[in-house]
């Protein structure tokens, strides 16, 4: 899921202190899940946040309240009514449910509270690894399941590079070389050929907003 | 743990938000003709070996219809159970499918927010970690 990391007190306060009622809204989709911004985590900021403003001397109150996913309208109809008696918004969702956030809300400022790290797995409680950049041309199925784009430095489609040093990446010796594991898991189930075939260069995609439609959906929105 | 998730649940603020949806909550309860036809649209109810507390009608029904039919007076222990419904039973992926139209993941939308509302809600923190 989308891995998320709350960001720094003093910063949260700078974007919100002109302002009077902010509501924060939290999502109880994946930040929720990293601990980020569910509802025990717009819990304990607002408590932080209130308690500052006040020393501070700042009339901004800060209330909360959570959505199940903020990355879905169906789910922000009750926010409505209760948006409407804030000035400013702040979200602990990923960059997504933000902007959902502002676009259902346009005349209201919308300000993050958390960054948006990665798409990740669950290693620990409240640790978390990245382990895709939604590149949109998955390579996984001939680099042994290890992904390149994430795990290597310079994100080479065909590896490894000269600098890859007894197991390390150039950068550091402390990280692993992607490609190296690529070879060696390939090695392992006898699937070496699938890393000899030169690699074209990747389309890159993400410089233009990417929509995803469904092939089994698409007819429904040939029109649109 | 938040602050005051043990405070005696605030029985005006539950039945305000049962009120906001009572029509669809009433419908909704109405027509349901417990003809199980939603089951087989659930994965969760699948990965568990068909097992009915994983039916979406079931898990609409003892959330939402027990909020309801209860007119909200439901102690601590009773929205304990809520919450492993609405939670660990399901997981919002609106896939569900009732041939009468119930749609069931905003039931069990709305049960969740009243849970939300008395700081009842899942704790991812405390989930239990796989052993190493
Ligand atoms: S808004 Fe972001 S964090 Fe929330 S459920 Fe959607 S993708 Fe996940
Ligand atoms: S190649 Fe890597 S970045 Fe691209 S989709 Fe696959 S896992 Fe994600
Ligand atoms: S040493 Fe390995 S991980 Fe580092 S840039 Fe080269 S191929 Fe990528
Ligand atoms: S929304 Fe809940 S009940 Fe419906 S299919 Fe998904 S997990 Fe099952």
């Amino acid at each position: 899921m989308v891995k998320a990391k709350r960001k720094p007190l003093e910063e949260i306060k700078q974007a919100i202190q002109d302002y009077t009622r902010v509501l924060n809204i939290g999502c109880g989709g994946c930040v929720s899940v990293c601990l980020a911004g569910g509802q025990k985590e717009v819990n304990l900021l607002n408590a932080k946040l209130n308690l500052v403003l006040k020393n501070d001397n700042r009339a901004t109150r800060v209330d909360g309240f959570t959505v199940e996913r903020q990355c879905n309208e169906a789910f922000l109809a009750d926010l409505d009514a209760r948006v409407a008696r804030y000035d400013g918004l702040m979200s602990m969702a990923c960059g997504a449910g933000v902007q959902l956030l502002a676009e259902r809300y346009p005349d209201k400022p919308v300000f993050p509270a958390v960054n948006t790290i990665a798409i990740g797995i669950d290693r620990q409680i409240g640790v978390y690894e990245e382990r895709c950049r939604a590149c949109g041309e998955c390579v996984l199925g001939y680099t042994g399941g290890i992904c390149p784009i994430t795990r290597c430095a310079k994100g080479l489609f065909n590896g490894p590079c000269g600098g890859t040093n007894d197991g390390n990446c150039e950068i550091s010796k402390d990280i692993p070389c992607a490609w190296q594991d690529i070879y060696n898991r390939l090695k392992a189930q006898n699937r070496l050929d699938d890393i000899k075939k030169i690699k074209p260069a990747m389309q890159w995609q993400n410089q233009t907003r990417r929509l995803v439609v469904q092939d089994e959906y698409a007819s429904r929105y040939k029109d649109k | 743990m938040s602050s005051n998730d043990q405070a005696p649940i605030n029985q005006d603020e539950v039945r305000r938000i049962l009120d906001q949806h009572k029509d669809k909550t009433k419908t909704a309860l109405r027509v349901c003709a417990h003809c199980s036809l939603c089951a087989d649209s659930c994965f969760l109810y699948h990965v568990h070996d068909k097992d009915p507390r994983y039916m979406p009608s079931h898990k609409f029904i003892n959330s939402l219809g027990k909020l309801y039919k209860k007119k909200g007076k439901i102690d601590r222990a009773g929205f304990k159970e809520i919450e492993e419904i609405v939670w660990r039973r399901c997981v919002l992926c609106t896939r569900c499918y009732c041939p009468l139209g119930i749609d069931i993941p905003e039931m069990i939308a709305i049960a969740r927010d009243i849970c939300r509302s008395q700081e009842v809600f899942f704790q991812w923190s405390e989930l239990e970690q796989p052993a190493e």
